[in-house]
This record gives C-alpha cells, sequence and structure tokens, in this order.
C-alpha cells in the first residue's frame, strides 16, 4: 500500500470523540488490521482523546487534531490538542493502577495512559510549548 | 427504558451507537441493561442512572453489558465507584455478559480480581 496520510480535526467535546473513532475504524479496516487490533485501537484513540478534552482546555471548547499516517508496516497516529495539557511530571504507568492494593484504595487516576501504552505497540507524550502531542503505532502483523 | 438518548451531536448528527439503559427488576436484583458505547460523553448520565439505585441495598444490583459495544477508562471508573459503593454488602452487585473485548480491558486493567463470578457469557 502507498503511504498515506489521513488528517481530522474534532472540536475538544466528549460528544465528538466517536468521530475519531469511526476514522480510525476506517482507516485500520483498510490496512487489513484485525477485529481485535482494531478494538484495541479504537480504545487508545479515545483515551488521547479523552485526555485532551478533560485535561485540555478549560471552560473553551478547542480543538483536537488526529493524523493517522498508514505507512507500509504500521499504522501511526498523532492525537495533538493545543490546550494546558497534561502536567509536566507526567509519567506513562508500566503497571495498571488497579493492579495493586485493596478496592478501597485503588484509583482510577493513570488509567487512560496505561491502557495507551498497553493497547499500542508503541507510544509516547511529547509536550509542547501549546499543548499536548500523543503519537501511538501499531504495527501491522508480519506476512508468513 | 430509563435510557435517554444522548442529545444530538455536532450539526445534529447522532451516532447510532448511542449509549442507554434498559431496566429490569426480578425478586432478588435490579438490572441494569447497558448497550451501546459507554464513553466520555455517555459518563455523566450513567452516574446519575445509578447513584441513587447504589444506595439501595434490598436487591443485588446488576450490571448486564451483553449490549454494550465500547467501553474505555471511563466506563472502568464508573465499574469501580460502583464496586466501591457497595463493598460493605458483599453480593450486592454483579456484572454478567461482559463482551469479550470489554473483558480483555478488564482482565488488562486488572479490574477482573474485583469482580468474582462476573460471567462472560462465552464471549
Amino acid at each position: 500500500m502507498e503511504p498515506a496520510t489521513v488528517n481530522l480535526t474534532i472540536p475538544a467535546k466528549a460528544d465528538c470523540i466517536d468521530v475519531a473513532r469511526l476514522a480510525l475504524y476506517g482507516v485500520a479496516t483498510r490496512m487489513g488490521y484485525s477485529f481485535e487490533e482494531i478494538e484495541d485501537m479504537k480504545v487508545a484513540v479515545s483515551e488521547a482523546c479523552n485526555n485532551a478534552v478533560l485535561h485540555g482546555y478549560g471552560e473553551e471548547i478547542g480543538r483536537i487534531e488526529l493524523t493517522f499516517e498508514m505507512l507500509e508496516d504500521r499504522l501511526r497516529i498523532s492525537v495533538a490538542d493545543d490546550g494546558g495539557g497534561v502536567p509536566s511530571d507526567l509519567r506513562v504507568p508500566r503497571q495498571s493502577p488497579l493492579l495493586s492494593g485493596s478496592l478501597s484504595e485503588v484509583e482510577e487516576g493513570g488509567l487512560g495512559i496505561f491502557l495507551m501504552q498497553a493497547l499500542m505497540d508503541e507510544m509516547e507524550v511529547n509536550l509542547r510549548q501549546s499543548g499536548t502531542e500523543i503519537v501511538m503505532t501499531k504495527y501491522l502483523p508480519q506476512p508468513n | 427504558m430509563l435510557g435517554k438518548e444522548r442529545t444530538p451531536g455536532v450539526n445534529g448528527i447522532v451516532s447510532g451507537k448511542q449509549f442507554g439503559v434498559g431496566y429490569e427488576e426480578t425478586p432478588a436484583s435490579r438490572v441494569m441493561l447497558l448497550r451501546g458505547e459507554l464513553d466520555l460523553s455517555a459518563a455523566a448520565y450513567f452516574r446519575s442512572i445509578i447513584e441513587p439505585v447504589l444506595a439501595q441495598f434490598d436487591k443485588t444490583l446488576v450490571f448486564d453489558m451483553r449490549d454494550l459495544t465500547y467501553m474505555d477508562s471511563t466506563g472502568i471508573g464508573i465499574v469501580i465507584f460502583a464496586l466501591k459503593a457497595r463493598a460493605d454488602h458483599p453480593g450486592s452487585f454483579r456484572i454478567e455478559q461482559i463482551p469479550g473485548k470489554i473483558k480483555r480491558l478488564f482482565d488488562l486493567t486488572g479490574i477482573s480480581r474485583f469482580l468474582d463470578g462476573a460471567g462472560d457469557g462465552g464471549r
């Protein structure tokens, strides 16, 4: 497949995130990902958008810019906002925040970012002067 | 049906996968039948639906997920909220018919360990 890029800009509103999922579905289906891989990517992309909606902007409704790069062996997804973004001391947890401790102790904070890294092959958070960019990659299965 | 339809989104476009909650009551349980996509846009609504029921301990509260097509950390947060609210009354809350793709998220995040006896409905 020829490399191609799909760009999508949506309002940073909760009820627009399903549009990002629909776009991801279209792109990933075209590239030949399995049902399970697409489901994983739907959650990861939604979590990145959730982050932009919840932490990116205050009262103002900003924009989320999604870039889907359809490469030969992988799909590279960038989810960027130009809002307040995530705190600069953000860490990407390697373990789910729900895996240790009793029920009364567990908190769901950090769950979204954990899921992004757990469901994708690569994931990085770029803090920019204005806003945040989350870049996630999923490789296509190698042909036998 | 308890479920309101989600208000139309941008330019009146409505997704065909709207979140909604049906309700059934049996002598022993109150069953919330979840359908559609439980994402950030549905979270506040779902919390408002379950909050009054979480404080009623005369029957087991059940979330039936067979028609739930999508869930992410937002929904998992609400499940934790419900688990905590029912924690002092063992057996007073359970989740049934968890679709495979959502069960996978439950296992990956570790929330499964708090869901004893949660049936996956074979899916």
